[in-house]
């Protein structure tokens, strides 16, 4: 059967809906579908695709309004007509292709790595986990940088320099880890007017988390511990 | 900006979730304005008794019922999804959060047909 | 960038105590507001009489309880509208003008209120 992919498209200059009917069959996917558009209908059609499992996170796109990976979405699930934006709150370069360099900066300026003070690369150490400390911050971990969570928060929509649930969560996951030292450090980098105290539980971010990895509840578990800490901050 | 702005209102692809956020936003913006029309005609309360009246007789009406019930809404919608968003906001009950937000809609729409019922009762002189 | 100790320490605190005090005035205020609702339109007719509103404002428990009301409710309608500006660009670059604008709006609102409890 013939399936409708309504794509909206950015030359630089301008944005504009093209609309393509592709022959699709059981099990294909919307990647699958916009491959088959560069392929055969439209050469210059541009996105963003890697590992085709869902584990890159290169893929993410609006399909009909949702933001979702486009190599695990099936075609015939959605419908008949499909509508595929890039994601919101991004600049777009080109077609589906949207600047992310903004987005990794904010998740490097958490520091998202093990902080220790016997850290040493001559001498590596093994460090000791429980199963029950890893579950503590396991799905947080789960991650893969698609960029969908920042796509609908409301406060990224109007504030450009907010971190965002995946920065926030990626703090997170690392101040839960038994094996890190460095909780003070990440507090005070998410702790600031474009942190924390932005979000206002809309709780778009876990609903579209292609990893189903809550971000929502990691940005709250971080705020309530950043107040503690500020307020325990003014007795010294 | 303004266009930005809006995107706090859009709902198209969004769950409820994203629907309680900007009703909860919305509702608390009319109801600041609300406050200061409130305390601004609360002032004819100093101005004497026939001031005071005159401005009751005016806005007790049923041709003010219509803005009272949707003011009240507003406000029952604000506190019942606020006290939601509270016990979220505390690290409680994630897990739970979609028949947390039924419920408290259920709740809003319960205490608002009552107190609806009474303001018209009230306003129709039963 | 943060220079002084001082400075530090009061900047730090505000946004975790306004956003705890948020969360606990919304609290307080579900049961005001609902008190207050309840005084002015369950109990009798006469409530809105001029007599009783004055009676209500002259008396020591309810000009507590209207304070007490208004002193939350300024608070939690300001606070969530400096929450709103400070989500925008706008407040992004210029958060200590936000900041002033909604503390004088807050005063301004608490003082012009506290007349009426005042003139009775």
């Amino acid at each position: 059967m013939d399936v409708e992919f309504k794509v909206r498209r950015f030359d630089g200059e301008k944005s504009y809906w093209q609309t393509f009917n592709i022959p699709v069959k059981k099990g294909m996917t919307v990647l699958e579908g916009l491959y088959y558009i560069k392929e055969n209908l439209d050469g210059s059609l541009a996105f963003r695709a890697s590992c085709r499992m869902a584990i890159c996170g290169s893929c993410a796109v609006k399909i009909n309004g949702k933001p979702r990976l486009a190599c695990e979405t099936q075609i015939l699930e959605i419908g008949s007509r499909l509508e595929i934006e890039p994601l919101d709150n991004f600049k777009v370069i080109k077609d589906l292709i949207t600047d992310f360099e903004g987005f990794f900066k904010k998740h490097e300026a958490v520091k998202p790595y093990l902080i220790r003070k016997d850290d040493n690369y001559e001498e590596p150490v093994e460090l000791i986990q429980t199963p029950r400390e890893l579950y503590t911050y396991y799905d947080f971990s789960l991650c893969v940088k698609c960029g969908a969570c920042y796509s609908v928060c409301p406060a990224a929509a109007t504030r450009d320099d907010y971190l965002g649930p995946a920065a926030i969560t990626a703090a997170y996951r690392f101040n839960a880890d038994s094996r890190d030292e460095g909780e003070k450090i990440r507090l005070a980098l998410v702790c600031g007017d474009n942190g924390v105290w932005r979000c206002h539980f809309a709780a778009e971010c876990s609903e579209v988390c292609p990893k189903q990895i809550n971000p929502a509840k990691a940005v709250q578990k971080m705020r309530f511990k950043s107040a503690i800490e500020m307020i325990k901050s003014i007795f010294g | 900006m303004i266009m930005n702005l809006l995107r706090w209102f859009s709902v198209k692809g969004k769950s409820l979730f994203s629907m309680a956020f900007s009703l909860h936003r919305l509702t608390g913006v009319v109801l600041t304005i609300y406050l200061c029309m409130h305390l601004a005609y609360l002032t004819s309360i100093r101005m004497g008794k026939e001031v005071f009246e005159s401005f009751i007789a005016t806005t007790v009406t049923p041709q003010f019922l219509v803005f009272d019930i949707l003011l009240v809404l507003a406000g029952v919608y604000h506190g019942v999804n606020g006290l939601r968003l509270i016990f979220h906001e505390f690290g409680l009950a994630y897990e739970n959060r979609k028949s947390i937000l039924y419920v408290s809609v259920a709740i809003v729409l319960v205490v608002w047909l009552i107190a609806s019922y009474k303001m018209y009762m009230f306003v129709m002189g039963v | 960038m943060v220079t002084d100790k001082n400075e530090m320490h009061t900047k730090r605190v505000l946004e975790p105590l306004a956003w705890l005090f948020q969360l606990i005035s919304g609290l307080i205020l579900t049961v005001l507001i609902t008190f207050h609702f309840y005084e002015t339109h369950f109990t009798s007719h006469e409530a809105m009489k001029y007599g009783l509103v004055v009676a209500r404002l002259s008396s020591l428990g309810y000009k507590i309880m209207y304070a007490l009301l208004l002193f939350f409710v300024a608070f939690h309608a300001f606070n969530g509208i400096r929450a709103i500006l400070l989500d925008t660009n706008f407040g992004a670059k210029y958060p200590q003008v936000v900041n002033s604008l909604c503390f004088l709006a807050f005063l301004i609102a608490f003082g012009y209120g506290s007349l009426l409890l005042l003139a009775f």
